[in-house]
C-alpha cells in the first residue's frame, strides 16, 4: 500500500493533511477532497496574473497530501488573500483558507520564507503595524506626514516585550 | 375523361410573398383536364378544406391538386378532405410549391414559373392516379419477449398487467439476468435482489406469462400482427414438476465445488446438477451438459451420484430438447450485455494475476450472498487488501476497442468504493482512475460528491500497465490533476471493462432480420423519437440490447417498449397502407435483385404455375420504392408512384 511521485519520490503525508482537514473544519469550511477541478479559482486568481498561484493545483496537491512541496515554494506567498476564490467556488472548497494553513505551517517547520515577510512580521513584532508611519513628499516638493492631513496620532506599543509576547501568543494559537 | 381541381395555396405569405399566386392559379386553368382551379390564404384551414369539397361536388371531379406545403407536413390533412367528398384520397397529388419553391428562392418571376411547372407535373400524374384501397390483416394479441433480465421481466410485467399473453423466453436456466448479480444498486443502495426478486416471483406466478427458461428462439416467420416462433428448449436432465430444489443432488455430486460457477463470475464454485442461485425463477436444478460425468463420459459411478440421491426421482438423462411452437403479434428483444473480456487489453494484467479482477467478479465479493459471503479477500492467497485500485474505461472511450462510454462503470465503482469503505475500514487505501467521471442520473452527482468526502484517491488518467510484483500490482499512473507521475502499489485492482451486446445477439438479429449498429447493439429506427423500434414493424428492443445503460434507464426502455408493443397488440386489426410495391408476375424473371435489397425483407422468391417469382408481403412492405428502382425489367411497380404515373411527370417537366 503506496503512493510515490516518481519524479520527487515523495510520498503522501497523510497526517500533515489531516491537520490542515482539522483546521479547515474548524472554520466550518469544506474538505479539498470535494474538489472536482474545475479551476474556477485559477481563472478568477488576481495572483495568477501576475505571480503565477494556481489555486487549483494547491487543493489537487493537497488531496495527494503532497504538502512539503507547497511548503517549499514562495508561491504560496503569493496570495493576494481576496477570497475571491473561496466566494466563487462551485463545491464551497476555501483554497485561499488552504494557502493560508500552507503559510503557517511552513513558518511554525521554521521554513525561509520570502524576505518581505520577513520585515513585515517584524515590523508587527515590534510597532503593531506592518510598515511604520510614513512622512511622503508631493509631486510639489511638499512634505506631508499625518498631522498636514489633519489624521490624529497612531499609538504604538507602550511595553514592547509584553506586546511581543501577546503577538505570539496570538500567531501561536492560529497556527 | 379526368376532371381535376387545383388549389393553390398562399399559406399566409410563405408562399404569396415569392410566388404570383393569381397568375399560378388562372394558368392551372388553362391545363388539360383541368376543369377548377382556386387560391385561397389557407388551404388547410376549415374554411379551405370546405372550399375543396364544395368544388369537387360541384364540378365532379375524379381528381385533386393541391399546390401547397410539403407533403410531410399536410398530405393526410388533404387526404382526408377528399375522402370526406367522395373521392378516393389517393386521387389526391400534392404539388410542393412552399419547401420546394417559395421558401429557397428569392426571384418572384422565376419562382412563379417554377410554381407552374411543378403544378402542371402534378397534374400530369392526377390524369393517371387510380383509386386505392387499403387493406387490414388481424393480429395475435401475444408477445414475445426474448431476454428475462430486468428489462424483459419489467417489458412481460407491464404486457401482462395490461392483459395481454406473454411468453418469456431465457436462455439460462433463471431469470433475473445481470441484475440478479449486483449486490446493491446506486445511487440508493437497494439491495440488488430484494427489489428484483419480487418481480421475478410476479414474472412465475403471473396467469399471462409463459416462462420458457433455458430455451432459445431459433427461427422466426411472419410478419408484424402474426409472427410464429420457433423455441428450442434445452434438456435440463431434471423433471421439472418432481423437482423441490432440496439440494441433496448437488450435494451428491461427484463433482460437488468443482465447477467454476458463471453466477459467480467464476469466484466461486458449484456442482455439475445446479441452480444458479438461491432465488432463482424457476427454483429447478440444471445439469450442466459440459461437464456432468454421466452426460461427458457415460459414466459416473454405478449409479450417477444424484440419481441416488434424488428420493422424488426427479433426475431423467433420457430428456431430450423440445421445440415449442407458439403465436405472437409482437416481439421485444431485451438480451442484454456482457462485459468486455479484459485480457484483450493485456497491459492491464488480467491473465497474470489472480488480484486483477473485473468490477462483477468484485460485485460477487462484495455480495452477502456471494462465494465469500461478502468478505473482501485477495483472490491469490486470501489475504485482506490494504489497497485497492481501480481502473475505469478499460476498451471503453478507446479506438483499439470500444468507442464509446459503458454508462455503468463511473457509477458502479463509486458504489463499490462506498462498500469497500463501509466493508473494510477508514484505514484501506481506495483509489480510483478516471478518464471523466461521469454521473448524470438523478442523485448520481450527490452520490459522486459523497465518494469524494470518504477519503477516496481519485488519480485523473489512465494507467499504461499494471505489474505483479511479488504478491502486490505495481501500477503507473499519470495524474492530469497534480500533473505528476505516480507509482501505486496495491494489493487488488479491479479493471471496470466495456459493455458489449450479449454473445447471443448476433444469432438474434439473423434470426429476427434486425439490424445491429456497427458497435453490435441492436439499431433503434431513430435515436431521439423511436429509441424502442427496430426497422422491422413489430420488433422492439429495450435495455443493453440497444446500447450500454442503467438499471433506471433499462426499466424506463423495458416499460416503453411494452407501450410500444400494445400499440399493435390493442388492435384487433392493422391497417396496411396501400403505397406499397407490387410485383407483376407475369413480366418478373425471378432475378430476385429486389429480395436482396428490400430493407425490410418484405420480398421473397416463391415458384408457382407462373415460375420462380417476385411476392411482396404487404404487412412488411414500407413503401420505400428500392426495389421499384432496382427492377431491371420494370416489373415491381409502387402503388401511387407507378412508372405510368411518374414517367408524364417527367415528360411534362422536361
Amino acid at each position: 500500500m503506496s503512493i510515490i511521485d516518481l519524479t520527487s519520490m515523495a510520498k503522501p503525508q497523510e497526517d500533515i493533511k489531516r491537520e490542515i482537514n482539522q483546521r479547515l473544519l474548524k472554520l466550518k469550511e469544506e474538505l479539498p477532497d470535494y474538489c472536482y477541478q474545475c479551476a474556477k479559482c485559477t481563472a478568477g486568481c488576481e495572483a495568477h496574473k501576475l505571480l503565477e498561484l494556481e489555486p487549483h493545483k494547491i487543493v489537487a496537491l493537497l488531496k495527494r497530501g503532497l504538502i512539503d512541496e507547497m511548503t517549499n515554494s514562495d508561491v504560496i506567498w503569493t496570495c493576494m488573500s481576496c477570497f475571491k476564490c473561496w466566494e466563487r467556488c462551485p463545491q464551497k472548497v476555501a483554497p485561499v483558507e488552504i494557502l493560508f494553513a500552507l503559510k503557517n505551517l511552513s513558518v511554525a517547520s521554521g521554513k525561509q520564507i520570502p524576505g518581505q515577510y520577513t520585515s513585515i512580521l517584524q515590523s508587527v513584532l515590534t510597532i503593531g503595524l506592518i510598515q511604520d508611519i510614513q512622512t511622503i513628499t508631493s509631486k510639489e516638493g511638499k512634505t506631508i506626514d499625518r498631522t498636514a492631513l489633519s489624521l490624529p496620532q497612531l499609538s504604538k506599543p507602550l511595553e514592547p516585550m509584553k506586546f511581543q509576547a501577546v503577538i505570539a501568543q496570538l500567531a501561536m494559537e492560529k497556527i | 375523361m379526368a376532371r381535376i381541381g387545383v388549389f393553390v395555396c398562399q399559406c399566409g405569405v410563405n408562399i404569396s410573398a415569392t410566388v404570383n399566386v393569381e397568375e399560378v392559379r388562372d394558368y392551372a386553368k388553362t391545363l388539360d383536364d383541368v376543369t377548377v382551379s382556386k387560391e385561397y390564404k389557407y388551404m388547410c384551414s376549415d374554411r379551405g378544406a370546405q372550399l375543396i369539397k364544395d368544388a369537387i361536388k360541384k364540378h365532379k371531379l375524379t381528381g385533386v391538386v393541391i399546390a401547397s406545403c410539403s407533403p410531410r407536413m399536410h398530405e393526410q390533412t388533404f387526404r382526408r378532405v377528399v375522402e370526406d367528398s367522395g373521392l378516393n384520397p389517393y386521387t389526391m397529388e400534392i404539388a410542393n410549391i412552399r419547401e420546394q419553391c417559395s421558401w429557397v428562392h428569392d426571384d418572384p418571376k422565376k419562382a412563379t414559373e417554377k410554381a407552374k411547372t411543378l403544378i402542371k407535373a402534378a397534374v400530369a400524374k392526377a390524369r393517371w392516379l387510380e383509386p386505392l384501397q387499403s387493406s387490414s390483416i388481424a393480429v395475435t394479441p401475444n408477445a414475445l419477449v426474448i431476454g428475462g433480465g430486468i428489462a424483459g421481466i419489467q417489458a412481460s410485467l407491464d404486457l401482462a398487467d395490461s392483459g395481454y399473453h406473454v411468453i418469456l423466453v431465457e436462455r439460462t436456466p433463471s431469470i433475473g439476468g445481470r441484475m440478479a448479480q449486483l449486490d446493491k444498486t446506486y445511487p440508493t443502495l437497494d439491495c440488488s435482489s430484494c427489489i428484483l426478486t419480487p418481480k421475478m416471483m410476479d414474472v412465475a406466478n403471473h396467469p399471462n406469462i409463459e416462462l420458457l427458461t433455458y430455451a432459445e428462439v431459433h427461427e422466426i416467420s411472419g410478419s408484424i400482427g402474426n409472427y410464429t416462433i420457433n423455441i428450442t428448449q434445452h434438456p435440463r436432465y431434471v423433471d421439472m414438476d418432481k423437482c423441490t430444489a432440496c439440494g441433496d443432488c448437488a450435494a451428491a455430486c461427484r463433482l460437488k465445488d468443482r465447477i467454476a460457477s458463471e453466477f459467480d463470475m467464476n469466484m466461486g464454485k458449484r456442482s455439475a446438477i445446479y441452480v444458479p442461485f438461491p432465488q432463482a425463477i424457476p427454483l429447478k436444478y440444471t445439469i450442466d451438459v459440459d461437464h456432468c460425468l454421466f452426460l461427458t463420459r457415460g459414466k459416473c459411478g454405478d449409479v450417477p451420484a444424484c440419481q441416488s440421491a434424488c428420493v422424488r426421482k426427479a433426475i431423467d438423462f433420457s430428456q431430450k430438447s423440445v421445440t415449442h411452437e407458439r403465436h405472437v403479434g409482437a416481439i421485444i428483444v431485451t438480451t442484454g450485455y456482457d462485459l468486455t473480456d479484459p485480457a484483450a487489453l493485456y497491459e492491464y494484467g488480467y491473465l497474470k494475476s489472480a488480484d486483477v479482477i473485473t468490477s462483477l467478479e468484485l460485485e460477487r465479493l462484495i455480495s452477502s450472498s456471494g462465494p465469500t459471503r461478502g468478505e473482501i479477500f485477495k483472490p491469490s492467497n486470501g489475504d485482506k487488501p490494504k489497497s485497492i485500485t481501480f481502473i475505469l474505461c478499460v476498451g471503453s472511450r478507446d479506438q483499439t476497442a470500444h468507442e464509446y462510454c459503458c454508462r455503468i462503470g463511473c457509477m458502479s465503482s463509486l458504489k463499490h468504493v462506498f462498500l469497500l469503505r463501509e466493508k473494510l475500514g477508514d484505514e484501506v487505501e481506495i483509489n480510483l482512475c478516471y478518464t471523466d467521471i461521469r454521473s448524470f442520473g438523478k442523485g448520481y452527482e450527490e452520490f459522486y460528491r459523497k465518494i469524494r468526502g470518504i477519503n477516496t484517491n481519485f488519480f485523473r488518467g489512465r494507467p499504461s500497465e499494471v505489474r505483479p510484483i511479488n504478491d502486490q500490482l505495481s501500477i503507473d499512473i499519470f495524474d492530469t490533476t497534480t500533473n505528476k507521475l505516480f507509482e501505486i502499489t496495491s494489493d487488488l485492482v479491479v479493471l471496470v471493462p466495456a459493455l458489449e451486446p450479449s454473445i447471443t445477439s448476433e444469432g438474434i438479429a439473423r434470426v429476427l432480420r434486425i439490424s445491429q449498429s456497427p458497435d453490435g447493439f441492436f439499431l433503434e429506427a431513430h435515436p431521439k423519437l423511436r429509441p424502442m423500434d427496430t426497422f422491422t414493424s413489430g420488433i422492439y428492443i429495450a435495455g443493453c440490447a440497444q446500447g450500454p445503460k442503467d438499471i433506471t434507464d433499462t426499466v424506463s426502455q423495458a416499460s416503453g417498449a411494452a407501450a410500444r408493443a400494445m400499440t399493435i397488440l390493442s388492435k384487433k386489426e392493422l391497417e396496411i397502407e396501400p403505397l406499397i410495391a407490387q410485383s407483376n408476375e407475369d413480366l418478373c424473371s425471378g432475378c430476385g435483385i429486389c429480395v436482396s435489397i428490400c430493407p425490410y425483407s418484405a420480398i421473397e422468391l416463391i415458384e408457382d404455375k407462373k415460375g420462380t417469382h417476385s411476392h411482396v408481403n404487404e404487412a412488411l412492405c414500407k413503401g420505400c420504392g428500392a426495389c421499384c428502382s432496382s427492377c431491371p425489367v420494370g416489373a415491381m411497380q409502387q402503388k401511387g408512384n407507378q412508372d405510368t404515373q411518374l414517367l408524364p411527370m417527367i415528360k411534362e417537366t422536361v
